[in-house]
């Protein structure tokens, strides 16, 4: 079976390293959380990932494409979406998905049906032609994501994707995400909220200082961290952190 | 600022100084080392000019007679209408452009005050940007035997308060007619119209056709010889306050700091009430009013999609309008008075002038429009995390900066091309390869920056810019000495314009890595 993403010795040092020989594999159909504290390198993996950012050494395999020596094949089948929406102010939402459909060069008439469906699902429906510069944060995810999602990508790649949503919209994007994943997509997402990872991800991997400290489902994390069986999310993270901390 | 009582006037006015200088100093706007050197040599260059001028007038007293008060009343007219094309759009950026402007809204600092600093940091931009050109070039008369020119001094600081009095009025009454929807793209026009008034009203007999061009200063000069020129008492001020006499101009910078000090008092709470309106003004543009047009089919592919996104961006951004209609407005009547001249068969030097002010005016716009659609790029990363080619991802907004250009001059072409076939065939040429070349020249040397800082793009990029105005001057000068029947002469100014785009050149691998470094 090919894996969704292998990633392999995966090394970046900007003024000081960032992420350190990561090994990280995600299978097809998972939903897979990166959790780790403020700066542990969480968005640095994920924008080598996504071919954002050029990585020292190690390699990154997505759907059995080599992502560094074939960027725009592992790109055709990925979706990218930031903290920071990426959306232009001055464009409608349906204009946006539009351009990106353009990007990947999904078929005219299939995009556009296939944009008027995500708004909708969203429920962006009845702000599909007005421009998003007075849209709220929210909102402007909401269009980044449907963005993500108008070609398909078989690995979709969100960094901390509940910011600034409203509990309703929280609810919509989690719901649609685990139907993604029920659907045989593959997720892999990093987020403050560890709510979300202790109920939604298949698997999780903790990171600090740019290693991976531990990884697994909850189960196998909780036996990792030593704690007893009825511990949270939070309590093994902070066990695994504060053990894994550099000195 | 310690010593400075809080917030007081000098209070604030330290505080903007200091964040104005750090902004300065911190984005390194002026381009580095370079942009010092060469600017260093053009102010030596303008400084040996005004040496010059200074060693000629010195045994010159400018007679106080008609002519001369003629001329310095148009003097005055261009400063004040360049300088209120300034004011105007400052004033009204200054209502959306948020910054500090809630904090101090929200503090105990009376509203008229942060009003009036920020029409002072207005009037003394405006003023700074004529000083840099005029002191270079008068100051020296001043040491050498004209003292008394000092007034001119006195005469440029009164109508920059008197146009940022009028500005702030006049934004702030766009404001009240017709809300904070329309004011910015409104205003942004205004100020770009005021700034082309002299020239457009200077030109508008040949346009209409009348005659073939004229220069204002050239139209003035004949009425006055033939004894046509009456001017009032009053009219002698303006040159009698510039010779430094000082009721005159103890006069105009009375009514210039007047006028400031009255409207920067007057309209302070309405401007906080003002800047709160623009505030939500994004959210009520967005309920109010979906984006008409029929429901068409999304564009097919990279090119097109790109292309689409480009213009709708270019035709959205009022902010970006004044800076680049003010070129077009320079651009467009050209080409028309060019075509008129044909018209009217007077070839030769108007013609070859005219084409050669084209085709320089058609390289810079579509170099303004290139560094919007190249590097102003607002989500770079998703193009980046896309599979799109960045050569196809390129061409689209090349595409999107030259389309403009070419509708611009399309019709004024067309006009030359059925009475002057070969000056029009000679402009289009020169007119593609300037628009090109400029568009190139922001492919090649891209420096990614945010729209709202398109105003200082030229110290952002500085070695952009400059080469965009040598290549567009040297094509220009290729294309008017082909109009003007010197086609062979022609090809020296078009090898050096080919030289210096090789020289400007850069690789894909060379703009990824510098774009990887910004």
């Amino acid at each position: 079976m090919t894996e969704a993403l292998i990633v392999r010795g995966l090394d970046k040092t900007f003024s000081k390293p960032a992420v350190r020989e990561l090994d990280l594999t995600v299978h097809p159909g998972e939903l897979y959380a990166l959790l780790g504290p403020n700066g542990a390198g969480k968005t640095t993996t994920l924008r080598m990932v996504a071919g954002l950012t050029k990585p020292d050494r190690g390699s990154i395999s997505i759907f059995g494409v080599d992502a560094l020596a074939d960027p725009a094949g592992a790109k055709a089948i990925t979706a990218w979406a930031p903290d920071e929406a990426m959306i232009y102010d001055r464009l409608t939402p349906l204009e946006y998905l539009e351009f990106v459909a353009g990007l990947w060069n999904v078929e005219p008439r299939h995009a556009k049906a296939r944009a008027l469906e995500l708004l909708e699902t969203l429920g962006l429906a009845s702000e599909a032609r007005r421009r998003c510069e007075g849209f709220s944060r929210g909102m402007k995810q909401k269009v980044a994501l449907a963005g993500a999602l108008i070609h398909d990508p078989r690995l979709l790649i969100l960094d901390e994707p509940l910011t600034g949503l409203d509990a309703a919209s929280a609810r919509l994007v989690k719901d649609m995400l685990q139907a993604r994943v029920d659907a045989g997509g593959t997720v892999i997402l990093t987020t403050h909220i560890l709510e979300v990872a202790e109920r939604m991800a298949d698997r999780i991997g903790i990171i600090a200082g740019g290693r991976l400290l531990a990884e697994g489902t909850l189960d196998a994390l909780r036996s990792q961290a030593g704690q007893g069986g009825g511990d949270t999310l939070e309590d093994v993270f902070l066990q695994l952190t504060a053990d894994g901390a550099p000195a | 600022m310690s010593l400075l009582r809080s917030g007081s006037i000098p209070w604030l006015l330290a505080h903007e100084m200091r964040l104005g200088f750090r902004a300065l100093t911190g984005k390194r706007a002026m381009g580095g080392v370079g942009a010092m050197i060469g600017l260093a040599i053009l102010a030596l260059l303008m400084l040996t000019g005004g040496v010059i001028i200074g060693l000629a007038a010195r045994r010159f007293d400018v007679p106080v007679i008609p002519l001369s008060a003629a001329v310095a009343l148009a003097c005055c007219a261009t400063a004040f209408t360049l300088m209120l094309s300034q004011t105007l759009a400052a004033a009204s950026e200054a209502l959306y452009e948020r910054g500090d402007l809630d904090l101090l809204f929200s503090s105990p600092i009376p509203p008229r005050t942060v009003l009036f600093v920020r029409a002072l940091g207005v009037a003394a931009g405006v003023l700074t940007v004529f000083l840099i050109f005029v002191t270079p070039l008068l100051g020296p008369a001043v040491f050498l035997g004209h003292p008394e020119w000092l007034g001119l001094f006195g005469v440029l600081a009164a109508l920059a308060l008197l146009a940022t009095a009028t500005g702030l009025t006049l934004a702030m009454a766009l404001f009240k007619l017709i809300g904070p929807r329309r004011t910015r793209t409104v205003a942004q026009v205004l100020a770009a119209l005021t700034g082309a008034a002299f020239f457009l009203a200077s030109q508008i007999r040949t346009i209409m056709g009348e005659k073939a061009s004229e220069s204002l200063f050239q139209s003035l000069a004949r009425d006055a010889a033939e004894g046509r020129v009456t001017i009032p008492p009053i009219g002698y001020w303006p040159l009698k306050a510039m010779l430094g006499e000082p009721l005159p101009l103890l006069a105009m910078v009375a009514i210039g700091a007047g006028a400031f000090v009255l409207s920067a008092l007057s309209l302070g709470k309405r401007f906080a009430d003002a800047a709160a309106a623009a505030a939500t003004q994004g959210a009520e543009a967005s309920a109010a009013k979906p984006v008409k047009g029929r429901d068409r089919a999304f564009a097919r592919g990279v090119f097109a999609a790109t292309l689409a996104k480009e213009v709708r961006l270019i035709l959205r951004d009022a902010a970006l309008l004044s800076q680049v209609l003010l070129r077009v407005l320079y651009l467009v009547p050209t080409a028309l008075i060019l075509s008129r001249t044909a018209g009217h068969g007077d070839g030769g030097a108007a013609l070859a002038g005219g084409a050669g002010v084209v085709v320089f005016l058609a390289g810079q716009v579509a170099g303004s429009l290139s560094w919007i659609t190249l590097s102003a790029e607002e989500s770079p990363d998703l193009l980046a995390v896309s599979p799109a080619a960045t050569r196809s991802l390129r061409r689209a907004k090349l595409a999107a900066a030259l389309l403009p250009v070419a509708l611009l001059l399309a019709v004024p072409l067309a006009m030359l091309l059925w009475l002057a076939p070969v000056a029009a065939l000679w402009t289009a040429l020169g007119a593609g390869l300037s628009a090109w070349s400029c568009g190139l020249i922001n492919v090649w040397h891209q420096k990614p920056g945010k729209r709202a800082d398109f105003k200082r793009r030229r110290g952002a990029s500085w070695f952009a810019t400059l080469a965009e105005v040598v290549v567009s001057a040297l094509l220009a000068g290729g294309a008017g000495l082909a109009v003007a029947g010197l086609a062979s002469w022609a090809l020296i100014p078009l090898a050096f314009a080919g030289l210096a785009m090789l020289a400007l050149r850069r690789s894909d691998e060379q703009i990824a890595k510098v774009l990887r470094m910004a």
